[in-house]
């Protein structure tokens, strides 16, 4: 037999030399990783960002040691213990060393002890409730976010009343607008699965869970605070992401934080505008269905030219007034749009799945509801959407809130008309794909 | 690799094929009790929907290689193959792939304790795989291999219903073959093995069958309640009529986080093997490794909600942050006992070892990843995106399948009777461990710069990480088909391997190869310690077993 | 190689011989099942108490909490016949087999008044109970545990048809059935008690 057992230990010289070489390559490549944080990470544009990069930092010094340790210990290895060519022999009988073996497992339970003292400190700072929360002049207001496959829908309820006097709620899309050092602090609700909303730049993220409406449903809370970015330009823009998987569309369920340099670029450019724009309505159903429509999160999922949609989870909507009148026997297009809106699941077009929410107040939560106005101007809008609508164009202030109160089933109290010669044609949409309402 | 022994059974070359004794190709094909027979099933099926699996890998890599969905049909049709290709690498490629060939061999046992179970909880799964692919191809699940309601009840297809019966079924094959595993562990072993001189891949196989025999049954309940909501109009998820979401988060995690132990104990096991044998040195540190399978198994039980950090209330993070962090102190007790086992061996450099190390190199990557996302604050910012996709590629592929790959090298001569070609399996090891590193590290980075998983279009500004992603995922796959040529030549022209071609000490080696029927033809007696090399004991057991079995004898007793 | 230790060695350590080592996997195995399954169980309990966080009061406001009378009876009755297999099994072991027939087939009697009353109880839960996760897991735990009970009520009928056939001389060896039956039985009543205590007396 070849098998010659030997006992002596084989640290070479080569051993040395390779351990020095490794303590060098280690702390010149965890500074090296380090350098790479700003490469690896997005812009910090919120104070927990600063927090968060700080642990990541720690993380990286840490994970570099122990990375650097195994992966030098196993070159070395490599180089210095591999067998001699010919050498059949065997290695020393080391069967362990206790003292080793407590020093490796209380070092490592040191280091993740103060790993999780130090992420608790990050966690509690970022996460403390702040006293002066969404701050616009002087007043803290409710700001909430709307998940919907595949859309996020911001919402403003402010200080401010209209004529009648109801609180105004500003409806800001799929884009949050803040300003630096504005103690956000968001309330999210989802209207049909779990999702996610993720602000790399900022380091947050929070689930969105569906519950029940009827208990006030399941709002989960996100804070942050905006801060300045060096060599920013503002109003600055941050994507916001979904983070979990909602279906379909969820790749492209996104939005937009802007933040505003203070408080009064914000006023300036984006709330008082926006107050204005919901006192001062415009008068043209059409165009005003124009603007409500954008309020809403039917981009998400539809084709409309005109707006610049470009979703395929929905039938497309361009030359929807084209089609409207034929797709149900017995009702008018104006009840078709209006229905499909109204109560999404009571046709479908064929091809596509019921994804869509309904818009009626028996079907869903409340932040989604439309009133009569809100329904009248999007369905006088859609019906503008086709070469020769289907719609009664010349008798548009009688024929489309007789839909609504079909759709209704009582009677509506619609506070605006129909100029008697709105020009119903608009030139563009080529007509392909099938319809709306699924 | 002239540093490799010469394989014992080199001097036996006139030994004709026949003699290996090998079970006809198509015993492998019907029922059969024969655990050695069971053990190749279990591996080759593993195999096969691994390469299934990982064809849709590739699809999906293809998909990604620009920020546009253009390969594929749509969105949903995406998340359905991502769905489909983490439930096949999970539940029919990793899990079974572990219902080891080796246990009964390693014990001295005749076979398992239950014979009958063992082949039953295999027959399982190519009905549960039939199921689950069928639903691919009918209406497929989109929710995910974790299947978060209510997508995966209220607003997707039938698919989903099948893809729970089907995972129903592999968890009562998981449960059955665990009994059995432990079962035998404790009472198939011969008097002169004390539990502290069991090999130390029985150990972990004993740690792994604990958890799936404690942790499947959550998995069976949480899956009745996702089929009654489906099938039965119940309402456990549906937060409209009290339901509640996280109930299914919470349990389908109190399974599936022990769960990714039963993936890598295991292999962790194999590790511990290769390691010793191949370095010619004892395991550093045997009964800490052995325990440490107990703590991560026991720990492992405390952890699940790291999962919902972003769902979970905000007071109930802290806990769980702790109880996962305190995970690296058992793992990092192997990893270090493992370094100290090569430490000042004779290592030889061939492909089963060359897999174990790239395995602890790998692992401690995807260790580290671990434990960043451990740490709440950091895991905010990266939970769901591709940080989460690369830490779990490092700990299952460089983790659980470098092991598989380890263990492939090792144990092909104990199962065919002959070797592996050692250049190809050199080859395969360069081409994977590359191809992997690049397919994988990068995902850290896009991750964190705001790439979430689970997404057919992207941002346009990561298309270049993608890209390099793709490109390496294709040499990835590219190295798998090494590894098949590999095998199927040496199946039939590989050298011939003789009872201990590596010089082992444990018992799987002292019978020939393959072994015969009842694995022994005599009661084998195990050496003092499995592990004792570079004793003149060991010296002198290996030169009686060498003898023994030297002339293509089958017989030990013949001596 | 088999001189390599001495074999005396061997003998002295005393192998047991394959019909004990045999029974010894069943009673192992079967505890590790018993182990095992009792998850689920536990499982269906964890997912009451989490559902019962999601409303203020349990039973819900405006639903009458279930009747414990009925149930009550039924578990008196299930261990009546819990206990009755345990006498028949013991009769077994001392060769009495008309005395474990006549245990085995009074047991399955009170195991069938148990579960006509369990029956009655899924049965007539009321709509407004049901409309809530009261009644819903209600039924979800009494149906999980009916389809067990009557899994093993059947295989208990078999083990009887044996032994009136004179199957079992009451030898440990040849009776594993017996044994086996019996342990299922008992884990289908503590399954039943952890069940009934959070059903009807935990609120
Ligand atoms: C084989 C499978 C496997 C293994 C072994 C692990 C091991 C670990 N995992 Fe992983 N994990 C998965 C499979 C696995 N995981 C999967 C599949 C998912 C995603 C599921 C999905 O969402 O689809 C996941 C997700 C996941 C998450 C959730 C991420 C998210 O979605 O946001 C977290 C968070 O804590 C986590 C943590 C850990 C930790 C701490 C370990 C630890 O066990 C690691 C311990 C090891 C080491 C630390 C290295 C060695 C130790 C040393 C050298 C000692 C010194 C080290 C230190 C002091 C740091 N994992
Ligand atoms: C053991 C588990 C395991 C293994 C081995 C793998 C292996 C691979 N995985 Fe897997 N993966 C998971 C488990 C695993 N995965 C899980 C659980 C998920 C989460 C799913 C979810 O989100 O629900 C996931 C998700 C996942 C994603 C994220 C999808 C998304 O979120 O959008 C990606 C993306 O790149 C990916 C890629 C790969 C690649 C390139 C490999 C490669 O390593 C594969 C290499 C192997 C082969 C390629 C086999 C060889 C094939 C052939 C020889 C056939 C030849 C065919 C062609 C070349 C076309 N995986
Ligand atoms: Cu919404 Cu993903
Ligand atoms: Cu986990």
């Amino acid at each position: 037999m070849q098998n010659r057992p030997s006992n002596t230990p084989s640290i070479s010289p080569a051993a040395v030399v390779v351990a020095a070489v490794f303590l060098i390559v280690s702390v010149i490549g965890i500074n090296w990783f380090t350098t790479f944080v700003p490469v690896v990470l997005p812009e910090q544009a919120s104070a927990e960002s600063k927090s968060v990069d700080e642990l990541f930092y720690i993380l990286m010094i840490i994970g570099g040691v122990v990375f650097f340790l195994i992966q030098g210990m196993l070159l070395i290895s490599v180089i210095a213990f591999r067998a001699r060519p010919g050498d059949e022999g065997d290695g020393p009988t080391y069967h362990g060393n206790p003292l080793l073996e407590i020093v490796w497992t209380i070092i490592p339970a040191l280091v993740v002890v103060f790993l999780a003292v130090v992420s608790f400190n990050i966690w509690t700072q970022n996460t403390e409730p702040k006293a002066a929360i969404n701050m616009v002049e002087g007043h803290s207001i409710s700001i909430n976010v709307t998940g919907a496959r595949y859309a996020w829908t911001h919402q403003y309820v402010t200080e401010r009343f209209d004529p009648d006097g109801n609180q105004i709620v500003i409806n800001s899309g799929p884009e949050l607008h803040t300003y630096i050092g504005q103690n956000v602090d968001l309330t999210l609700q989802t209207q049909d699965v779990i999702h996610s909303y993720w602000v790399p730049a900022m380091r947050v993220k929070q689930d969105l869970l569906p519950g029940d409406p009827t208990r006030g449903g399941r709002p989960t809370q996100l804070r942050f605070t905006p801060i300045r970015v060096e060599d920013r330009s503002y109003p600055a823009r941050y994507p916001i992401v979904c983070a979990e998987l909602c279906g379909d569309g969820h790749g492209r369920m996104q939005g937009a934080v802007i933040v505003y340099e203070n408080e009064s670029q914000f006023l300036d450019q984006f709330y008082e505008p926006a107050i204005h724009a919901i006192l001062n309505p415009p008068a043209d159903p059409i165009l005003r269905g124009e603007m409500e429509i954008q309020n809403y999160i039917c981009n998400s999922c539809h084709i409309l030219d005109s707006l610049g949609w470009t979703s395929t989870t929905g039938p497309s909507l361009n030359g929807v007034a084209d089609r409207a009148g034929e797709r149900v026997p017995g009702q008018t297009a104006e009840e078709y749009i209006a229905t499909s809106i109204w109560n999404s699941g009571a046709f479908r077009v064929p091809g596509y799945d019921q994804q869509m929410a309904a818009f009626g107040p028996d079907v869903m939560e409340a932040t989604n509801v439309m009133s009569p106005e809100q329904l009248y101007s999007i369905v006088a809008y859609l019906c503008t959407q086709g070469e020769q609508s289907d719609c009664d164009m010349n008798n548009a202030n009688v024929a489309i809130p007789d839909a609504i109160q079909t759709v209704f089933g009582y009677e509506v109290d619609i506070t605006f008309g129909m100029d008697a010669d709105a020009d119903a044609e608009t030139p563009d949409t080529e007509t392909e794909a099938s319809d709306d309402s699924e | 690799m002239a540093t490799i022994a010469v394989p014992l059974g080199a001097q036996g070359e006139q030994v004709e094929a026949e003699a290996l004794r090998r079970p006809a190709l198509s015993e492998y094909l019907r029922w059969s009790v024969d655990h050695k027979i069971i053990g190749v099933q279990y591996g080759v099926s593993a195999f096969l929907f691994f390469i299934i699996g990982g064809a849709m890998a590739m699809l999906i890599r293809l998909e990604l290689w620009t920020p546009e969905l253009d390969l594929i049909v749509s969105g949903a049709a995406y998340n359905s193959l991502f769905t489909i290709h983490g439930t096949i690498m999970i539940f029919l490629f990793i899990i079974p792939m572990w219902a080891a060939f080796g246990v009964p061999l390693q014990l001295g046992a005749k076979d398992m304790a239950f014979p009958w179970l063992n082949a039953f909880a295999f027959w399982l799964i190519p009905p549960a795989a039939v199921v689950v692919l069928l639903g691919y191809f009918v209406s497929p699940a989109e929710a995910g291999w974790t299947s978060y309601p209510p997508l995966s009840t209220l607003f997707s297809g039938d698919g989903q219903t099948l893809w729970a019966l089907g995972a129903h079924l592999l968890g009562i094959s998981s449960i059955m073959g665990s009994i059995n595993f432990i079962v035998t562990i404790f009472n198939m072993r011969p008097p002169e093995m004390t539990i502290w001189r069991m090999p130390l891949l029985c150990w972990a196989v004993l740690a792994t069958s604990i958890i799936a025999v404690m942790a499947t049954p959550f998995l069976a309940g949480a899956l009745t309640l996702l089929l009654l909501d489906r099938v039965a109009g119940t309402t456990f998820f549906d937060a409209a009529s009290g339901g509640d979401v996280l109930l299914w988060q919470n349990i389908f995690w109190f399974y599936s986080h022990p769960a990714v132990y039963i993936m890598v104990l295991p292999g962790m096991g194999v590790l511990s093997e290769v390691l010793s044998v191949h370095s010619r040195k004892p395991v550093f540190g045997y009964r800490m490794v052995g325990l440490s399978s107990m703590g991560i198994a026991f720990v492992g039980f405390t952890v699940w909600a790291h999962h919902m950090f972003t769902s979970l209330q905000p007071e109930l993070r802290i806990p769980f942050m702790i109880t996962t962090m305190i995970i690296a102190v058992p793992t990092g007790i192997k990893m270090f006992s493992w370094i100290g086992t090569i430490w000042g061996g004779k290592i030889r450099l061939n492909s089963a070892m060359l897999f174990a190390l790239g395995f602890l190199s790998l692992f401690v990557i995807g260790g580290i990843s671990g434990v960043m996302l451990a740490a709440l604050p950091f895991d905010i910012h990266v939970h769901d995106t591709y940080f989460v996709v690369s830490h779990f590629h490092f700990v299952l592929f460089g983790g659980s399948v470098f092991a598989v790959y380890a263990a492939l090298y090792h144990w092909f001569p104990k199962v065919t009777g002959r070797m592996l070609n050692e250049r190809l399996g050199q080859i395969h090891f360069v081409f994977t461990y590359f191809g992997f590193l690049f397919t994988f590290f990068p995902m850290h980075v896009v991750g964190m710069l705001g790439m979430p998983r689970r997404v057919a279009v992207y941002v346009e500004g990561f298309q270049a990480w993608n890209q390099l992603i793709s490109f390496s995922a294709f040499v990835l796959g590219f190295s798998t088909f090494i590894v098949i040529y590999n095998v199927i030549k040496s199946y039939y022209h590989g050298p011939i391997a003789g009872a201990n071609p590596w010089r082992a000490l444990t018992l799987e080696w002292q019978t020939t190869s393959p072994p015969p029927p009842m694995n022994f033809d005599d009661d084998p007696i195990p050496f003092e310690d499995p592990y004792g090399y570079g004793t003149e004991a060991s010296a002198a057991y290996l030169a009686v077993v060498d003898e023994a079995f030297s002339n293509g004898s089958t017989r030990a007793s013949e001596h | 190689m088999t001189s390599y230790v001495d074999r005396q060695h061997k003998a002295k350590l005393g192998q047991p011989s394959e019909a004990d080592l045999r029974l010894k996997n069943n009673r192992l195995g079967m505890t590790i099942f018993q182990i095992s399954w009792i998850m689920v169980f536990l499982a269906m309990i964890i997912v009451n108490w989490q559902l019962r966080f999601s409303y203020s009061e349990w039973p819900p406001a405006g639903i009458a909490p279930f009747d414990p009378l009925g149930p009550s009876a039924a578990t008196v009755a299930l261990l009546l016949s819990a206990l009755l297999v345990k006498r028949g099994l013991q009769a077994l072991r001392v060769k009495r087999i008309g005395g474990f027939l006549m245990d085995w087939r009074g047991a399955m009697i009170f195991g069938f008044a148990f579960m006509a009353v369990i029956v009655y109880e899924f049965a007539s839960v009321s709509d407004a109970a049901l409309a809530t996760q009261y009644g819903i897991t209600m039924r979800l735990m009494t149906g999980f545990h009916f389809v067990h009970a009557l899994a093993i009520l059947a295989v208990m009928a078999h083990v009887i048809r044996n032994g009136a056939a004179g199957r079992y001389s009451g030898d440990e060896h040849d009776s594993w059935a017996v044994e086996g039956t019996a342990k299922l039985w008992y884990f289908v009543t503590l399954a039943w008690i952890l069940f009934y205590v959070v059903l009807y007396w935990i609120r």
